[in-house]
């Protein structure tokens, strides 16, 4: 990835250029501004024009973004935003495609699209936002929540169920590329989501954005967050290596490697009207 | 400051820090004051308002500065400051929250200035260029001097404050 020069022109389309008229309504302090920051930030600095951006989401305050972000965007079905993406790049492989979710959209209800679209290695990116906790129906343990967490109702004594593991998991489902970033690292945030949009192949960033209101022990993220320890690697069984002994609090890009992507070919492969008359009675 | 912070050693490149440090400032401001008319608390949206017209009149007058001059363009995480996140308009959640009082908005702004006084003034202290020892010098007695007009207001604020909002609902409580 090339820096910016010191001598390059101003760009012309500033970051703020890129947010829509509509207000977010995250609740003051959520970590998710800060990744629409960075999402417009990174748009602006590839330069990409808003008609050749589409961003996709499922349910979950996360996958308000698409309204945020004056682009193409279409606020899809719970679960289902990477099986959206995927249909779209296949009709129109020319758009700069971005996913964006939350833990429970993406590792819970669309858990099974996430492993798919990480061996399947279609050319988008995906920004899975965690804050390990269900926000949106008011404070309910997600599949990455800690197992003793107990301020739910619903899990008065912890859901005593080991954590998802989204960096491994997507190293294990076939990834190309796979980064974690932090809300309150909003430069660095910004630069991975850069080299993910500029990966060719899944891009599976991992973005700890904590939830205040529902997880007010997040504000110790800050503290605890930290770059992680081993360069960037392109053995996955370096990288196995370095996701299984981290903290799950370590920044940067921690696997990268360049593998075929898959692309459906143009037109069709069948013809219609022979299709139709295998179903005729 | 982050281990691969550099000195900042031209006037165009001090400047488009500047710049693009009050931008976020204004954006951060205008953000916050949105957010806070989302939820209803708009005594503490027209705080945050005032403080984004502030920060735009000061982005408007570093601009000036600029006029004529082409500033490089700087990648977002390759700017050169003496903290981890931009000094003025940096990640300030951990201070705000729907039901936040103008007085707690003020001291959010008074850790923003006090952060954009200390860049300036690191700025002023460190970088070998006279000229940009200058100009930093002056915006960090203007920094100041916005410190100074912000404890003023602090403790009016404090003789007259009320009592954060109790919610009856608190988000985090067991239902």
């Amino acid at each position: 990835m090339n820096s910016a020069s010191a001598t390059a022109p101003a760009p012309a389309t500033r970051a703020r250029d890129y947010k829509s008229d509509i207000k977010p309504i995250w609740c003051p302090g959520c970590g998710h501004f800060a990744v629409l920051s960075a999402v417009t930030k990174a748009l602006a600095y590839l330069q990409l024009r808003k008609e050749d951006v589409a961003m996709i989401s499922g349910i979950g305050c996360s996958s308000r973004l698409p309204a945020y972000v004056d682009s193409y965007g279409f606020h899809g079905v719970h679960g289902r935003a990477l099986a959206v993406a995927q249909g779209l790049k296949a009709a129109r492989p020319d758009l700069t495609v971005l996913v964006a979710g939350g833990d429970g959209d993406g590792f819970s209800i669309g858990g099974n699209h996430f492993l798919h679209a990480c061996r399947r290695n279609m050319d988008m990116t995906y920004i899975a936002m965690d804050n390990e906790v269900y926000g949106m129906t008011k404070g309910q343990a997600s599949p990455t929540t800690a197992p003793e967490w107990d301020r739910s109702k619903l899990t008065p004594h912890g859901t005593g169920v080991p954590r998802f593991r989204p960096a491994g998991i997507a190293l294990a489902a076939g990834a190309s590329f796979i980064a974690r970033g932090f809300s309150g690292d909003p430069g660095g945030l910004t630069k991975l989501l850069v080299e993910a949009i500029g990966h060719r192949g899944f891009s599976f960033l991992h973005v700890l954005s904590p939830c205040l209101t529902f997880r007010p022990e997040h504000k110790e993220w800050k503290h605890q967050v930290h770059p992680c320890r081993q360069a960037t690697t392109s053995n996955a069984a370096e990288a196995a290596r370095l996701i299984q002994q981290d903290d799950g609090k370590g920044t940067g890009l921690l696997y990268v490697q360049e593998l075929p992507v898959w692309q459906p070919g143009d037109g069709a492969t069948a013809d219609l009207t022979g299709f139709e008359a295998e179903f005729r009675v | 400051m982050n281990e691969n912070t550099k000195i900042i050693e031209t006037v165009h490149e001090f400047l488009a820090h500047a710049v693009a440090m009050e931008d976020e400032s204004a954006e951060r401001y205008e953000m916050l004051a949105d957010s806070m008319e989302v939820h209803n608390n708009d005594e503490v949206a027209g705080v945050f308002r005032k403080l984004m017209h502030y920060s735009e009149k000061h982005a408007d007058e570093v601009q000036a500065l600029a006029a004529g001059m082409t500033l490089p363009s700087i990648a977002p995480w390759e700017f050169n400051w003496n903290c981890p996140d931009f000094p003025e308009g940096g990640d300030c959640s951990d201070m705000v929250n729907y039901l936040m009082t103008p007085r707690q908005a003020l001291d959010v702004a008074m850790h923003n200035e006090v952060r954009g006084r200390d860049f300036y003034a690191w700025v002023a202290r460190e970088s070998p260029d006279v000229e940009v020892r200058r100009l930093a010098g002056e915006m960090a007695d203007e920094e100041q001097q916005h410190v100074d007009l912000l404890q003023v207001m602090l403790e009016r604020a404090e003789l007259s404050s009320e009592p954060p909002l109790e919610d009856l609902d608190p988000p985090n409580s067991p239902e």
